[in-house]
């Protein structure tokens, strides 16, 4: 404590002898990623901030991802911080439709990087028509495989559902399962839905659906679940993945029992640490189910916010506007080995994952920010439950369906 | 740096002093306020009436801050549709809808599944206290280095609920845990897979015990029983200790042996202790909470839920945000909770009533 209160007084002091007879004025931003290489690359384009606005004391506090989730509402609604990081879609949503954020609209009309190059990404960053932050990240989503072991068994990458359920034949004849996954924490089941969904009923269907316009007992969806329940029983999952997280899941397709991961690109790293190396892996977009469907992906988004509470909010919004610029993108998502909002940003050309997850997300007709930030907190809890339970057992479709009807009907309200 | 871990923030750091200074002037008010009370003629004619009230004074205005006030502030709650945010006034952002939630209650049926495993808690959990006392005899007699064992024994209540539920995990996990490799000693040979790894064929897949909703509740409730049985054993060791040796040696000569001497002589004697075995276990299932939250979230798909888990899981638990739905959970458990409590203190009325 004694601590930061020195390192406050000593920046103040400093502050205002560097800036001399300009008036030091504060920003506080609060983040909330504490993994290694998240925390350096935000640190960095603080620190670049600084220097070109030396007038500006910022203090910077990095919180732990899960823990800010909990702390964040106390954040907003009491000592704000004049930046603050959340997510886009209706993770967001609470916060606006109480008023606990500012509406930074003028600042996507004014700035020259918001106003033309996050199309994009706007939709996501867009409730009741008005924008409520900027976004520093976003990565791709899709299937993570062992290429050495499709090279083994002479097969390539799946273009349509049928090819998928073939390779699958041939990877369960040769003793491998085909598919990874850790449900214990639920929302990796949510990554294979929305994928099943978009593939089998589109972009609008799917939104459809996480805004509570269309049941989950409607046929569409049902035509999902048919398509989750063949997938299920040509290419099975590991049988155990109802006790394992993400991470305890890349251990089987580490080890070369599992070849298949449906996963986001956060991901690749933790292949890295297992042993693996760009050679075994791979990467290919979820496969085409019903022909002609224009090719939605998911795509998360990483954003920063203002309060509505925020105490510097001129220096809120230069800041916002300091990290949409091509450049702070380009070295935030190099350093974290994600994709630059801005699309005039350059990305890590050297790693394939990248080149390919631009490239995939670059033309695809809609972003999905993810089951559980497009659908309310309180819908998607119950949804990935119910993934979860159909996962394990099929035949309690109905049941399952029914019961998320009754969850839809109690949220959107 | 460390503060940052832990998830503080500037703004809290900078209000520590404060609070403490306000602390400290509000116990010199109180201070002040004891000796004034005190010094009054009332307080010196009706002391002794007055002096109990006063002791209590300081806990009773705890209490109805922390546990009474919050009791009717969740029960008007329950009555609410509310996302437990405040808009940027202050102003509470909720709406009253009535009976709803409880109407939305009786037709979920993650109720249902919650309230039977509470059942199953209690029931399951009073296993506790006859293994407790059959350790405890076991335990009692005096061999060499009987303490050692007697505290090996008692070890798993020592340590924390969260590392009890952390071994446990470990040990149901169907990949590496302990229950895994001795299945694979029956069950499973190691072969090389297609990239030359070596892994494990299983004619019989291990048991997937907290991933399997028939299993899961169960597997948490044997984790919850270690440390439980080492508490209701201490229980019945202390109890042994001040049985009277007289009435276990009239009860020899009247040919009293094995179990007609345990049931007779011992067990009633050991009345005390079992009363207090009892209460402790139901309050250990009731808080089975922790173990939960460690080992399985309430998974899988919410079937090793208990009220007081899906209660967080609703109002607190990942932003799921539905504090009118929480607090009409919390309503129910509140009122099956009461009934026990009022059997209990009933019972300690009567008892009181008898003795004196």
């Amino acid at each position: 404590m004694s601590l930061s209160f020195t390192k406050l007084a000593l920046g103040t002091a400093i502050g205002s002898l560097l800036s001399g007879a300009v008036v030091a004025s504060d920003l506080v931003i609060t983040f909330d990623d504490l993994n290694p290489a998240p925390k350096a690359a935000f640190e960095a384009a603080v620190d670049a901030f600084k220097a070109a606005n030396p007038d500006i004391n910022v203090t910077a506090n990095i919180t732990d991802r899960e823990a800010h989730k909990g702390t964040i509402r106390n954040a907003l609604q009491n000592d704000a911080p004049d930046v603050i990081a959340w997510y886009p879609g209706n993770r967001m949503g609470p916060f606006v439709d109480a008023g606990l954020f500012m509406d930074i609209s003028d600042l996507w009309a004014s700035d020259p990087n918001l106003s033309e190059r996050f199309n994009a990404i706007k939709p996501t960053m867009t409730r009741d028509g008005k924008q409520w932050g900027v976004p520093y990240s976003y990565y791709q989503w899709g299937v993570y495989y062992r290429k050495d072991i499709y090279d083994k068994l002479n097969l390539s990458e799946p273009a349509t559902w049928s090819d998928l359920l073939s390779n699958c034949d041939a990877l369960k004849e040769a003793g491998v399962t085909p598919f990874t996954i850790g449900t214990k924490f639920l929302w990796t089941a949510a990554g294979v839905f929305d994928y099943l969904n978009l593939r089998t009923n589109g972009y609008e269907v799917h939104n459809a659906l996480t805004a509570g316009e269309i049941k989950y007992t409607d046929d569409r969806i049902r035509a999902t679940f048919a398509n989750w329940e063949e997938m299920l029983d040509r290419c099975s999952f590991i049988s155990t993945h109802a006790t394992m997280s993400w991470q305890d899941a890349i251990s089987p397709f580490a080890k070369g029992d599992a070849s298949m991961y449906v996963m986001g690109n956060f991901s690749v790293a933790g292949y890295k640490d297992a042993g693996l190396t760009d050679e075994q892996i791979d990467f290919f977009q979820f496969p085409e189910i019903t022909p002609g469907l224009p090719r939605a992906e998911e795509a998360p988004a990483d954003a920063l916010f203002i309060p509505a509470k925020a105490k510097n909010v001129e220096n809120a919004k230069k800041f916002l506007a300091f990290i949409a610029t091509p450049e702070i993108q380009s070295e935030w998502n190099k350093a974290i080995g994600q994709l630059p909002p801005n699309s005039a940003a350059e990305i890590n050309t050297d790693d394939k994952f990248i080149v390919e997850g631009m490239a995939t997300l670059s033309t695809a007709s809609g972003l999905a920010q993810f089951y559980d930030r497009d659908a309310p907190a309180a819908m998607a809890k119950a949804g990935m439950e119910g993934f979860q339970k159909f996962m394990l057992d099929p035949s309690t479709l109905d049941e399952v369906l029914e019961g998320l009807d009754k969850v839809q009907a109690e949220v959107y309200k | 740096m460390v503060q940052q871990w832990l998830g503080y923030s500037q703004q809290v750091q900078a209000r520590v002093p404060t609070f403490f200074i306000r602390l400290g002037f509000f116990m010199v008010a109180l201070t002040a306020a004891y000796f004034l009370f005190t010094s009054l003629s009332y307080y010196k004619r009706n002391k002794i009436a007055l002096a109990p009230w006063l002791f209590l004074a300081v806990g009773l205005v705890f209490f109805l801050i922390y546990v009474i006030f919050p009791i009717f502030q969740s029960l008007s709650y329950s009555f609410t549709r509310w996302d437990g945010l405040y808009d940027i006034n202050g102003d509470w952002t909720g709406e009253w809808v009535g009976l709803h939630n409880y109407r939305v209650l009786l037709d979920d049926p993650n109720f249902y599944t919650s309230l039977k495993n509470n059942v199953l808690w209690l029931l399951l959990f009073m296993l506790a206290v006859p293994i407790g006392l059959f350790i405890a005899l076991f335990l009692n007699q005096t061999v060499t280095g009987i303490r050692f064992y007697k505290s090996l024994f008692f070890f798993p209540f020592v340590i924390s609920q969260v590392v009890v539920g952390l071994i446990f995990t470990w040990a149901y996990n169907p990949e590496f845990g302990l229950l895994s490799e001795i299945w694979s000693w029956f069950f499973c040979e190691t072969k090389e897979n297609i990239v030359g790894n070596l892994t494990r064929v299983c004619s019989v897949e291990p048991p997937s015990i907290l991933g399997d909703e028939n299993f899961a509740t169960y597997g948490i409730i044997a984790a919850g029983l270690w440390p439980q049985i080492a508490y209701c054993m201490i229980l019945y060791l202390t109890g042994l200790n001040n049985i009277s040796s007289d009435q276990i040696e009239a009860g020899y000569l009247d040919g009293a042996r094995g179990w007609r001497m345990l049931w007779h002589v011992v067990l009633p004697q050991l009345k005390p202790a079992t009363f207090i075995a009892v209460v402790v276990t139901v309050i250990g299932a009731l808080r089975s909470f922790d173990m939960i939250a460690t080992m399985t979230q309430g998974g899988p798909f919410g079937s090793t839920n208990v009220l007081a888990y899906y209660m967080y899981d609703q109002a607190v638990g990942e932003g799921v945000g539905r504090y009118g739905y929480g607090s009409a959970i919390a309503t129910v458990l509140f009122l099956i909770m009461l009934v026990y409590i009022s059997y209990f203190l009933w019972r300690m009325y009567q008892d009181e009533r008898e003795a004196g």
